[in-house]
């Protein structure tokens, strides 16, 4: 037994490290200061304790807004992705229908063409309908990119719950959307919430849309994180803890969920 | 729970269609500046003193394409001012999206920028498409440990291309390391650094002597070069990080990218012009301008913004604040950070070089651009990183360069000879 569980802590702390050395070298990036940056060998304590390069980075003139818009912008994409992909998702895996598989690639179609070709057609649209530069016209195009992910996510969760629960339910004397509601719905919610969950992610890390169709209403990453490549070493270092500590956050706020999602529920 | 969450996205929803506030505001949209502390300093310090309201928003240039030709094809605007590199504006010239801004050229005449620079403006027509701005150059930098390795008898400010490689040869035998740098990453400006300083230095061309011997020459000789220089080259877009990183001593790349640098610790580091070669010392000077949209919807903000951004003052603070140099006429002031001086030195000195040998920025290329660096580019990935013969590679690459040409029709510019039409290959 011994040598087992020695191989398995050991396999533990290597995964562990495997995840938190890199974060904890793009930390001490950010608070080591200008010069920290530079140093080699790289200790693994900061040479100095400064949070000068993070409070600049925080102090930027309209970064509070962007990042306001980016959780807007997500939030609005988790729900519009949430409420049409699941529909959807139920319609592929209850109803047989003509052309089913033929749609079925349809809604991956939607992401084939790369999004730089449609920019040009899409934003003037966006302008036409007046949704240019604002926060729900970045919210639409990013529910366009994460709907057949969630359409085809939630599909394999409908699958999964047997058709005899809903069937017991009729015999019950449910309608169809009392059967939904009351017995499948509670069922695949946390698949379905981690399902809005990818859809808030792709939202978040989105640049290309959210920066061609809007000017002044920018989200965080279109903002600030593609100029991050061009500016000094310890910006980067700054910038990058301030975007991944809210995801990592985030993520074990809702691990549960994302647990259920992949086969492992009930823990 | 659901319901909770209905309710929060109908109150976003309500959020994305409020009204915005911009009666008097001026979209100042910049392809320059874009670095978050420098984009910081335009609106912290340079943007300061003006009377109105300015918003200050940097872009991609493709991106920066892409919104006007859409803003354009749907009729309203939302920039006003737009600040860009002289072939950046270019390509928006063509498509209509730029107004005739004569009437500021005129009104800004006692500011003393030179005609030939105010001529740029015009991109070849007889109407101003932009009042220029700020300008900068490439330089070279090293740092003082390198000085003790420099070949006997050679002037630092007056270098050539041997003695650079004589240079980097000897650092590279006595420190075991390969320590000039160039900034052949995917964002780097390499590609300036063919068409503006090694081709007009050894060809006295960029384009139409692409293919001659004497190109072939150079090719081999940078080649040779190139087994000094530090193979991380492949992957710097900035140059200043290398050099604080002291994994580069001897570097070129454009003043701003270096700036860094020479402000952190201007005490390790010296600055020089580019090297010469066997017909001068070729060198790009590099303009950005200012323009106003189409239909913009403030051009008498936009009028006004122009006018803030070419006072002296304000072309003094852009100096010392992001290291872009004035284009009016302005003496820099004695107190400049030293960081700061010693761009602005290299710069008067490529500038006054006896064998200063001027190459513009392509002009005429329109949306182009791209695949004209991809040539040069490619030239050097195939013939320096990949070994390929070079007579054969500049012949094929000459193909690529003559079709660029012909489909644009674009004339030479400076230093090529002057063509009434397409610039020949030869």
């Amino acid at each position: 037994m011994r040598p087992r569980s020695l191989l398995f802590w050991a396999g533990v702390a290597t995964m562990c490290a495997w995840v938190l050395v890199p974060i904890w070298l793009i930390a001490a990036g950010a608070i080591g200061g200008r010069q920290g940056v530079f140093l080699w060998p790289k200790s693994m304590l900061p040479p100095e304790f400064t949070f000068s390069a993070l409070a600049v980075f925080l102090r930027i003139e309209g970064v509070g807004k962007a990042l306001w818009n980016s959780v807007a912008a997500a939030a609005m994409t988790m729900a519009f992705a949430t409420l049409l992909g699941t529909p959807a998702g139920y319609a592929l895996a209850r109803f047989s229908f003509r052309g089913q598989n033929a749609y079925r690639l349809l809604i991956l179609l939607t992401r084939a063409f790369p999004i730089a070709i449609l920019a040009l057609p899409l934003t003037v649209a966006f302008i036409n309908w007046g949704l240019y530069d604002t926060t729900l016209g970045v919210a639409l195009v990013h529910t366009a990119l994460a709907l057949p992910f969630a359409a085809l996510v939630t599909s394999s969760l409908f699958v999964g719950i047997p058709r005899e629960l809903e069937e017991a339910a009729w015999i019950f004397g449910c309608t169809r959307l009392q059967a939904f509601v009351k017995i499948v719905l509670p069922l695949a919610l946390p698949g379905i919430a981690a399902t809005g969950l990818f859809a808030f992610v792709i939202s978040w890390n989105e640049v290309f849309a959210a920066s061609v169709l809007t000017v002044r209403e920018r989200t965080l990453t279109a903002y600030l994180l593609t100029v991050l490549s061009e500016s000094p070493l310890h910006f980067r270092f700054a910038g990058g803890l301030v975007l991944i500590l809210p995801s990592v956050v985030f993520i074990f706020a809702v691990r549960r969920y994302l647990f259920a999602m992949w086969g492992i529920a009930n823990r | 729970m659901r319901k909770r969450l209905i309710a929060s996205a109908a109150i976003l929803l309500g959020l994305g269609f409020l009204p915005q506030a911009q009666a008097q505001e001026t979209v100042f949209m910049s392809t320059q500046l874009r670095p978050i502390e420098e984009a910081q300093k335009v609106r912290d310090v340079i943007l300061k003193g003006f009377a109105g309201q300015a918003v200050y928003v940097t872009e991609q240039p493709q991106q920066l394409n892409v919104r006007m030709r859409a803003e354009a094809a749907a009729g309203r605007r939302t920039v006003s001012v737009i600040g860009a590199l002289h072939g950046e504006l270019q390509p928006l010239q063509p498509m209509g999206a730029l107004d005739d801004i004569s009437d500021v050229a005129t009104k800004l005449a006692d500011r003393g920028i030179p005609a030939n620079l105010m001529n740029l403006g015009k991109l070849g027509g007889s109407t101003q498409v932009y009042i220029p701005w700020m300008q900068a150059t490439y330089i070279m930098v090293a740092n003082r440990q390198a000085l003790p390795f420099l070949p006997a008898g050679a002037d630092i400010n007056a270098l050539t291309y041997d003695q650079l490689k004589e240079w980097a040869k000897n650092v590279r035998e006595r420190t075991g390391q390969r320590r000039l740098g160039f900034p052949a990453g995917p964002t780097g400006l390499m590609p300036r650094f063919f068409q503006g300083y090694l081709y007009p230095s050894y060809t006295g061309s960029a384009v139409s002597a692409f293919r001659s011997a004497e190109a072939e020459a150079m090719w081999t000789n940078f080649k040779d070069l190139w087994q000094y220089v530090q193979p991380n080259s492949t992957s710097y877009n900035f140059m200043q990080e290398p050099l604080l990183a002291d994994e580069v001593w001897i570097a070129f790349d454009h003043v701003a990218r270096v700036l860094d640098a020479l402000r952190q610790r201007p005490n390790d580091f010296v600055t020089f012009p580019a090297p010469a070669g066997p017909k001068g010392r070729g060198y790009m000077p590099v303009v950005a301008g200012l323009s106003i949209a189409k239909d913009a919807p403030n051009r008498a903000g936009a009028v006004a913004l122009i006018d803030h951004l070419s006072t002296a003052r304000t072309q003094l603070v852009t100096a010392a604040e992001v290291g872009f140099f004035p284009v009016v006429k302005a003496d820099l002031p004695a107190d400049l950070a030293p960081g700061v001086r010693l761009a602005a030195n290299a710069i008067a000195l490529t500038q006054n070089a006896r064998d200063a040998l001027v190459s513009l920025l392509p002009i005429g290329l329109g949306d182009k651009g791209g695949e004209f660096n991809k040539v040069y580019i490619d030239t050097f990935t195939r013939i320096v990183l990949r070994n390929e013969p070079a007579r054969a590679v500049l012949d094929r690459e000459a193909e690529n360069l003559r079709a660029i040409m012909n489909a644009t029709a674009a004339p030479c510019w400076a230093p090529d000879p002057a063509s009434t039409s397409a610039c020949p290959v030869n």
